[in-house]
């Protein structure tokens, strides 16, 4: 630890930090571009000046210092200023000051005043310190630079007038995503952030790496813009919630922008251990199923071979009717690695006290391709909670949960499936599909019209991970929070709402309120979860032992 | 008169001295040898630092001190030749490379002797096509002499050189500008620290040096160290106390143009005057002086009033400009200083590499202020400023007056003063290409004001007579700030008496 000297706070910061870190810890800030956390730093910005005291507690070092590529280090004991202070910064000194109101002049003379038509807007790293640390007007009367507006790739468009040439995104694809797509064209006031291009101007390799879209989040202004979210909603009328990506087992942690209409964008969120600052562009784009109009919004039953939408009480007397009738052996209750612990533990409980089976399976997202970069995996397994989903389901007595053709074979001979599904667009391959059309009754929960509730006798309308509170343990055994954003289309309710209701007309004992209710029973109950209610996760998570 | 004193070049016109053989007929190589044979590389090192040799790229920093820097444990180390001569007005190295590129090779055996380096790479700009196609050959002759390659002259040294065009930057003759484009990247300059003599070519300690200061070695190893300390002059640094040495020592190849009558590439000793090197070029060309550039385009102008002004390191330092490269430019009464700073300014927005935000968009911005000034679309309006000049206590400041400025004027300078800021000489950028734009900017504007405000208020370009064009003595901020250092033999005398 070093004892550092910052404006007028003593404080202590770790070996190996820099400045506009450390900062940022003490609530100050120093205003920056280039700099990012999880990238290099080329200091081209020259936005986080300091003054530095390196040899005297007096006179500060005659050059303005880069706050990003200042670190601090223990000094050996005669080195420390006034005895104690491994170094002392200021970051408020007159010089200090004016050096940023200059270089913010600087940036901003070729930049358009285009605000009012662009996406950054209200979360534009030029607009903040231009008005916490620029100046009122400009001086520059000369002619500002047009470059092009270009089509970088599938979701990337590039705003080159507005760009400040900070280079995040060029070194985004050289160091995380490895693809190394972006590059500087030309040179000095004339620099633009290309793609590869033939000398007619046909891109030769688009930024369509399947990173590509977090150049768009660390883009420090407008330049670089999704095309997904391009005219579609100011930052600031949106709501935010702290979730996690549902799009693979890695559980990246993101942030779910909303407004009462749908979801609007997902961005990622730093977990030092999981993502750091990204996430893939599926995960960012494949939210799009939980705005869709096809979403189930009410219980359908099959009525002459056709299905019709109900009631729900219908539906679940319907149901019970039907499962009342059944020996426990005939029946096979399948929960979701879409699902939540707490949709699958109340699932799981059903099962083993109602139904008295312990024939249970796990259903899940077809497992895709696994993507390495040199920072960051896309993992096969495209289930949020496959490893929650097995051992929540798994845990009581005698249960086994079954996957693949396992779980086919027994399905095939049972008569009454309850499948909870919740998968998006999951086609069904030719044994399951001819496994659960052996199945007498097969009750499919779910959360859009798919191949499985086109077999089903009921379909009861489930909730995507946007619209309910819960748990995922993802594939290092994090186990992380999602939250309700936005409410459920429709009359569709949370999975373990649905199964509690089959629960109690069957008369069985499950009563949870909310969600948290069943996270303190799952670590009550289930091995290795013993710390995993909701107060102790948090917004980061726990991981398991 | 002052005569030339040609040690670098004094073979240059000799026939045939490029080849090996001619070469080696005027002691070529023999200061190599008597390197290796009398010294050992840390009593060369000790020598170059006694020598008082200075880097003649342009800063002027004493090599022996920049190769103490060296860590001699980390291998491999590396020497990098910066032969990408592009300062405007300079063309010393050029004669070197396309004349006598044996004398540089030896220089380059000396420096890897002393720095125990194995690889050099001699960096060479891109135009000089001739100057590579003479090099090469020459580095192909002294490997098959056996003065390159494996086990050099039954030494054991293993020595290797490797020409390197660049691709024609001004930027890639800043070191760390040319380290990275010699590694294949886009020419921009690295932040500092590290500095390249700890993590320069692929992160390993490197010397970058100058040609002309490589070519120095050969005779500070041949000739002694009290030889080539006669030359030039030796300051007393009195800033130390008691004060030092600050050596001045060895020639220089001035490399004279603009309106002398024989401009051209003259090696003299450091610490002659400006109104005898225009003598040594054969006299101006013209009736008056008006300017002199001291140490090419980048480098504060000099008026009339400023000629007594040596031209070393330590006093053009002292007179607020540099001796930088070496590249004077002569400027007679017909000259436009408006014109002349456009001229300037149109290079530098061309040149800035764009890296860094306020030479990316300063350096654009003050020539398009200069071309409108000189397009006579200067903006007539004033503003009121504080005036800064020489105080009650004598000194140059805050006079607590205030003074008219066309508001041109005041924006050029101070959008020039943010890029680099020539009073305190601090700078806002990454590299020295920021102090290299807003030096000349602001020294044109604040000596030769009239002429700009004349522009402006006649709406064209105006060439006034040098005593109405120039600022005078009194209000030149250069002239009132300017110290004359003393000889350091001088000083001596004066403390016996």
């Amino acid at each position: 630890m070093a004892f550092i000297k910052l404006n007028d706070l003593e404080i202590e910061v770790e070996d190996g930090t820099n400045i506009v870190e450390a900062a940022r810890e003490h609530g100050i800030e120093v205003p920056h571009y280039c700099y990012h956390p999880g990238l290099s730093r080329p200091a081209n910005c020259r936005m986080c000046l300091i003054d530095v005291y390196l040899r005297s507690s007096e006179m500060p070092e005659r050059q303005l210092a880069t706050g990003c590529t200042t670190t601090v280090r223990s000094a050996p004991p005669d080195k420390k200023l006034d005895g104690k202070y491994d170094i002392i910064v200021r970051t408020d000194s007159p010089r200090v000051i004016k050096a940023r109101e200059d270089i913010l002049e600087f940036l901003l003379v070729h930049h358009p005043l285009d605000c009012p038509v662009c996406d950054q807007a209200g979360e534009c790293d030029l607009q903040d310190f231009s008005y916490r640390h620029g100046h009122d007007k400009s001086r520059y009367i000369e002619v500002k630079n047009i470059p092009p507006k270009k089509d970088l790739g599938p979701d990337v468009l590039l705003y080159s007038t507005r760009c400040i040439v900070c280079t995040r995104c060029i070194r985004f694809c050289d160091e995380v995503s490895g693809s190394g797509e972006l590059g500087l064209i030309n040179r000095g006031s004339h620099d633009e952030i290309d793609i590869p291009r033939s000398h007619e101007g046909i891109p030769i390799q688009l930024l369509d790496n399947k990173l590509a879209g977090n150049v768009v989040d660390i883009c420090p202004v407008g330049a670089l813009i999704s095309k997904d979210f391009l005219f579609k909603s100011r930052p600031w009328f949106m709501e935010k919630a702290n979730s996690v990506c549902s799009g693979c087992s890695v559980g990246c942690n993101v942030t779910v922008e909303y407004k009462a209409d749908g979801l609007y964008r997902i961005k990622p969120r730093f977990h030092e251990d999981i993502n750091q600052h990204w996430m893939c562009d599926d995960g960012r784009l494949g939210y799009h199923y939980v705005n869709s109009d096809d979403r189930l919004q009410l219980p359908q039953k099959r009525v002459d071979g056709e299905l019709v939408t109900t009631q729900w009480a219908d539906a679940l007397a319907f149901i019970t009717e039907n499962l009342s009738e059944v020996d426990a052996a005939d029946i096979v209750v399948i929960g979701s690695a879409q699902g939540t612990n707490e949709d699958n533990y109340v699932l799981q409980q059903f099962a083993h006290d109602v139904l008295k089976t312990t024939q249970l399976g796990l259903f899940g997202q077809l497992h895709g391709e696994e993507h390495k970069f040199p920072q960051f995996t896309i993992e096969a397994d495209k289930n949020p909670n496959t490893a929650g989903a097995r051992t929540v389901l798994g845990y009581a007595n005698g249960n086994v949960v079954l996957e693949g053709n396992e779980l086919w074979e027994k399905v095939a001979g049972a008569k009454i499936v309850y499948l909870v599904s919740g998968v998006p667009e999951r086609s069904l391959e030719d044994a399951e599909r001819e496994a659960l059309e052996k199945v007498d009754f097969l009750i499919v929960q779910d959360v859009l019209p798919s191949a499985a509730t086109e077999l089903a006798d009921v379909v009861l309308p489930g909730t995507t991970f946007a619209e309910k509170d819960g748990t995922f343990t993802n594939s290092t055994g994090w186990v992380q929070r999602i939250r309700k954003s936005i409410d459920p289309p429709g009359e569709a309710q949370v999975d373990w709402e649905i199964t509690q209701q089959l629960a109690k007309r069957l008369g069985g004992e499950i009563d949870y309120h909310f969600a948290g209710e069943i996270a303190i029973a799952i670590a009550e109950n289930v091995p290795g979860y013993g710390d995993a209610t909701h107060q102790n996760i948090g917004d980061t998570g726990i991981k398991l032992d | 008169m002052v005569q030339e004193r040609r040690i670098l070049y004094e073979h240059l016109d000799v026939p045939n001295i490029n080849t090996f053989d001619v070469y080696r007929q005027h002691e070529g190589y023999t200061r190599f040898e008597k390197a290796i044979a009398e010294y050992q590389p840390e009593e060369i090192a000790q020598m170059v630092w006694d020598a008082g040799l200075k880097g003649r790229g342009g800063a002027g920093f004493s090599t022996g001190e920049k190769w103490s820097f060296v860590p001699r444990d980390i291998e491999p180390r590396y020497l990098c030749c910066n032969a990408d001569e592009s300062e405007p007005g300079t063309f010393s190295n050029r004669y070197v490379l396309e004349k006598n590129p044996h004398l540089l090779i030896e220089g380059i055996l000396i420096c890897c002797y002393a720095m125990g380096i194995e690889t050099t790479y001699v960096y060479i700009r891109g135009e000089f096509t001739l100057g590579k196609k003479m090099l090469d050959a020459a580095i192909k002759e002294a490997y098959e002499q056996g003065y390159l390659g494996e086990n050099v002259r039954d030494t054991g040294l293993n020595i290797n050189i490797y020409s390197h065009p660049g691709a024609g930057a001004y930027i890639c003759g800043e070191e760390t500008g040319l380290i990275e484009s010699l590694e294949g990247k886009r020419g921009q300059p690295r932040n500092k620290p590290p500095f390249p003599a700890v993590q320069g070519v692929f992160m390993k300690p490197t010397v970058v040096q100058n040609v002309e200061t490589l070519c120095n070695l050969p005779f500070i190893v041949g000739n002694g160290v009290e030889w080539y300390t006669q030359m030039g002059p030796t300051y007393a640094d009195t800033r130390k106390d008691p004060p030092e040495p600050d050596r001045n020592t060895g020639t220089k190849l001035y490399c004279i143009s603009g309106d002398v009558n024989e401009p051209g590439v003259y090696e003299l000793d450091l610490g002659l005057t400006c109104t005898e090197l225009i003598e040594v070029a054969g006299g101006l060309r013209g009736e008056e002086v008006k300017a002199v550039i001291p140490g090419g385009s980048s480098a504060p102008i000099l008026t009339h009033y400023e000629l007594d002004t040596r031209l070393d390191f330590t006093s053009l330092t002292l007179a607020k400009s540099m001796l930088g490269s070496g590249g004077i430019i002569v400027m007679n009464e017909t000259r436009n200083i408006v014109d002349c700073l456009l001229n300037i300014m149109k290079f530098y927005a061309h040149e800035s590499c764009g890296q860094c935000t306020p030479c990316r968009w300063g350096t654009p911005w003050v020539r398009d202020i200069v071309q409108r000034i000189a397009d006579g679309e200067g903006r007539q309006t004033t503003i009121t400023r504080p005036k800064f000049g020489v105080t009650e206590s004598g000194r140059w400041g805050d006079t607590g007056e205030t003074e008219e400025i066309y508001e041109d004027l005041d924006l050029l300078e101070n959008v020039a003063n943010n890029i680099a800021n020539v009073d305190t000489m601090t700078w806002n950028t990454i590299c020295v290409f920021g102090i290299a734009v807003s030096w000349p900017a602001v020294s044109y504007m604040r000596k030769f004001r009239p002429e700009f405000e004349a522009a402006i208020r006649e709406g064209k370009l105006v060439t006034l007579p040098i005593a109405e064009a120039t600022v005078p003595p009194e209000e030149n901020y250069a002239y009132q700030q300017r110290f004359i250092p003393k000889e350091f033999s001088e000083l001596q005398e004066t403390t016996e008496d």
